[in-house]
């Protein structure tokens, strides 16, 4: 069994038809072979992008249903004070944000491999892999 | 593969019991494969819903994961 931590990317990539991960990422949500799971910060970063960057905020109501039903299969992990002090670790070893690194470290702490669009900070330095790396080939 | 101790109540003890016997087989397989047809139903269930949801996926330019660093709090 593949187990998953989808950060927020994968999400508004899943529903953005525009979008280069696109295929992949509705490919991976759609997958029932995999566990999913993602961070509780998820929840804010697909809202905000859906009202301040799309600018269309009806887009965040199945953005974050989407969210919830990764609640009901593997579970949205809780940001805590021990995963924070975990990402502030990874962020000041990597040079990244805390946010970036908060999904690192609770992929880490779950035994999980992190599934990311953000070649720059995550992909390109080994903490995640691109929805269409995901699988085990 | 790994071993477990699993705490049960002793009706479902029972339960599980009866089930190998019904199906020759032991405690450990009955209860590995309850244990894989729960998880495997919830999966199924998130897929379809996501399929449901995703149907009305539409254009917003791309570039997600730019997006959501420029929407942060600190940008």
């Amino acid at each position: 069994m593949t187990s998953l931590l989808l950060d927020a990317s994968v999400l508004l990539a899943a529903f953005d038809s525009e979008d280069d991960q696109h295929e992949p990422a509705r490919a991976l949500l759609e997958d029932d072979a995999v566990a999913l799971a993602t961070l509780d910060l998820a929840r804010y970063e697909v809202a905000n992008v859906a009202v301040r960057a799309w600018r269309a905020p009806d887009s965040a109501a199945p953005l974050l249903a989407a969210v919830e039903r990764l609640a009901d299969d593997s579970g949205v992990l809780s940001s805590s004070s021990a995963l924070l002090a975990r990402a502030v670790e990874i962020a000041e070893q990597h040079v990244i944000s805390v946010y970036d690194a908060a999904y690192a470290a609770a992929a880490n702490e779950a035994g999980r491999r992190l599934v990311s669009c953000d070649e720059r900070d995550l992909v390109s330095k080994g903490l995640a892999v691109l929805p269409a790396d995901a699988k085990p080939k | 593969m790994a071993k477990v101790m699993v705490s049960l109540p002793d009706d479902l003890l029972a339960e599980v019991d009866a089930e190998a016997r019904r199906g020759g087989t032991t405690r450990s397989a009955v209860m590995r494969e309850f244990a894989d047809a729960a998880l495997h139903r919830r999966r199924e269930s998130r897929a379809a819903a996501m399929r449901a949801l995703l149907k009305d996926a539409s254009p917003h330019g791309g570039h997600a994961a730019e997006l959501v660093k420029a929407t942060r709090p600190d940008s």
